[in-house]
């Protein structure tokens, strides 16, 4: 027993994997990451117009917020959005991801990686003014005021969040089955078809909910891109803070919180699975 | 596979169809770009019915970002609603289309004092939309002496000492302070920016915050006293009675957001039309209903919510109107200077 423990201590202490208190600080991390919500969730059910001073338990800001056909409309614009620009983005990121780990090694590999995910570094109003700027033109000269812009839009800056994991798939599935498949004279066509998109699919699963999360989430972007009667759901709430604010929002917030959360859960769950 | 594949084509061809715009029946179009809930639906059901003209709004969330969208061109509206203080530089920068309101058949019903405003001189450009006011919101069973003073805030008599929110807005607040010491907002006489500051500083000690919400503070009891807009000011008392508003004689800020045509608007027309419309007492009084701010429409009130039409927040009596002034954009030195006292003030 004594000897068993003693061989267990040292185990811990000559193993790397092991950080010593790692739990406590795990739970410190999620409290701070997480503490901040707890209010918007719980006055969310708040019998009230107040935002902060408890009346009672009621489920009525979720049926203002269900029945207000403003916030359906947004609503269901965001999703076709994020649906949309998941699945572009998906579509471009795997070919990027392919071009970039299933290749001989080439000069400028590097600078792609860096080109590709832009999006992440650059900071979010910049990107917003610089195609505020490239779209009025595109508009003033064509008169298109449609869509495609946030398509567009959202399309590229989710293009690292799906191209991430995707990659990071690829990095661990070595090439002996697709090597298999070459030797069996399966066509690179073939061989993707039947072995590489199979066994990257939930890579590709997990980049694409990334993304619609991503889509789904923007603001700054969307608000300056946005072209007439293009609100998404969080420009819409933007707006709506303007004056009073009432449950409702709390209400609006908590839904796309809880969806968000089972989405990147998801994504983890799908993305673990061997 | 090929399952997977047409499930996939049907999606993205819903999701395509969701996206698209909804087909227009109309006879024309209108594209409004408006603060975000601020815009009452029943009003724009009206203009729609009257006019056959297919709506469509757009929210923004400040002054500058409409600005912006505006500026880059390209954006597709045919309205806007800026704020007074904006208003010049909408009109400098040539962004707005001299339509002539003051010409238009509705002009008759605009109350006088808003008909030649500083920032629109003879409202070639702009109808009036919504109005309010910056004022002192008071709980008079805390304290019972004269409201009408900007002493409240800042030089606070002693049964509020300690319980007085202040809105963080910087033009305003210094813009009051500056009133206070006898001077005019953006002033660039640096003994009053001095005194201004001074007096600031002095009566900080005495607030308690500088928050944007002021309904949940005083049904707690956190705060008896602040300064805030109008609307605010009304709905607290709705819920209080003994909260009052009062209008600071040393001169108080008013606000006022005015629909405009903008330049490369493509229905032209229909956004004159709307501007007319916007000066019916009707449409003026749904306006007002929605948003719980004045309009400057005579015979509005007959439509009002009687709620607004009889709130002394709301229609300001005449002794105190004349001390109710627009703040204008300071010159880029004075605005200097207003946030070195801002940060001192905020610290």
């Amino acid at each position: 027993m004594g000897i068993n423990f003693l061989k267990k201590r040292a185990e811990e202490r000559f193993n790397v994997e092991y950080v010593p208190s790692f739990p406590a600080l795990a739970v410190i991390c999620i409290l701070c990451l997480y503490a901040p919500m707890a209010p918007l969730l719980f006055y969310s059910f708040n019998d009230s117009t107040l935002l902060t001073v408890w009346h009672g338990f009621s489920w009525q800001w979720y049926e203002t917020a269900w029945n207000n056909e403003r916030v359906q409309e947004v609503t269901f614009r965001s999703l076709g959005l994020a649906f949309q620009a998941s699945l572009y983005s998906t579509i471009l990121a795997t070919m990027a991801a392919l071009g970039t780990t299933r290749v001989a090694k080439y000069r400028g590999q590097g600078a792609i990686y860096a080109v590709i995910n832009q999006p992440l570094m650059v900071p979010e109003i910049v990107t917003a003014v610089a195609l505020l700027i490239l779209f009025g033109s595109i508009k003033v000269a064509t008169g298109y005021q449609g869509s495609a812009y946030l398509v567009l839009a959202h399309t590229a800056f989710c293009i690292p969040f799906s191209y991430l994991p995707i990659r990071a798939r690829l990095e661990n599935m070595n090439l002996t089955l697709e090597r298999a498949a070459a030797d069996l004279y399966a066509s690179p066509w073939r061989t993707f078809k039947r072995v590489t998109f199979p066994l990257l699919f939930p890579g590709i699963l997990a980049g694409a909910m990334l993304a619609f999360v991503i889509s789904l989430d923007d603001v700054v972007i969307t608000e300056f891109v946005k072209t007439p009667g293009k609100d998404t759901l969080p420009t819409y709430m933007l707006g709506e803070l303007r004056r009073e604010v009432t449950p409702e929002i709390n209400a609006i917030s908590s839904v796309l919180f809880v969806v968000s959360i089972m989405l990147v859960g998801i994504t983890f769950l799908i993305s673990k699975k061997k | 596979m090929r399952q997977i594949k047409n499930s996939t084509i049907v999606c993205s061809v819903a999701a395509s169809m969701l996206f698209a715009s909804q087909s227009v029946l109309a006879a024309g179009e209108l594209n409004i770009f408006n603060w975000g809930d601020y815009t009452n639906p029943d009003l724009i059901t009206k203009f729609e019915q009257t006019y056959d003209v297919k709506v469509t709004l757009t929210d923004y969330d400040s002054n500058d970002t409409a600005l912006a969208k505006v500026k880059a061109g390209g954006h597709g509206f045919d309205i806007a609603v800026p704020s007074a203080n904006y208003m010049p530089i909408w009109i400098s920068d040539g962004l707005l289309l001299e339509t002539r309101p003051d010409q238009m058949s509705n002009f008759k019903n605009v109350k006088d004092e808003w008909t030649n405003p500083d920032w629109d001189p003879g409202r070639h450009y702009s109808a009036p939309y919504l109005w309010g006011s910056v004022g002192m919101v008071v709980n008079t069973d805390v304290y019972s002496g004269d409201i009408n003073t900007s002493a409240i805030f800042l030089d606070p008599p002693e049964e509020l000492a300690g319980t007085i929110n202040v809105a963080p807005e910087m033009g305003d607040i210094i813009g009051m302070a500056l009133y206070y010491v006898g001077s005019e907002p953006c002033t660039e006489d640096m003994s009053y920016l001095k005194k201004a500051r001074d007096v600031l500083m002095a009566a900080k000690p005495k607030w308690i915050s500088m928050n944007y919400s002021i309904n949940e503070p005083f049904a707690n009891g956190d705060i008896s006293a602040s300064v805030y807009w109008n609307g605010d000011a009304m709905r607290t008392r709705l819920e209080i009675p003994a909260v009052q508003y009062g209008f600071p004689k040393e001169g108080f800020v008013l606000w006022m957001d005015s629909v405009v045509v903008l330049k490369d608007a493509k229905n032209v027309e229909n956004a004159k039309l709307f501007q007319n419309f916007m000066m019916e007492p009707e449409s003026a009084a749904l306006a007002s209903n929605f948003a719980m701010y004045g309009n400057a429409i005579n015979g509005s009130d007959e439509f009002m919510d009687d709620v607004l039409a009889t709130a002394p927040e709301v229609q300001i009596p005449a002794e105190h109107i004349v001390n109710g002034r627009f703040i204008e954009m300071c010159s880029p030195e004075v605005n200097k200077i207003y946030s070195s006292i801002w940060t001192e003030v905020m610290k």
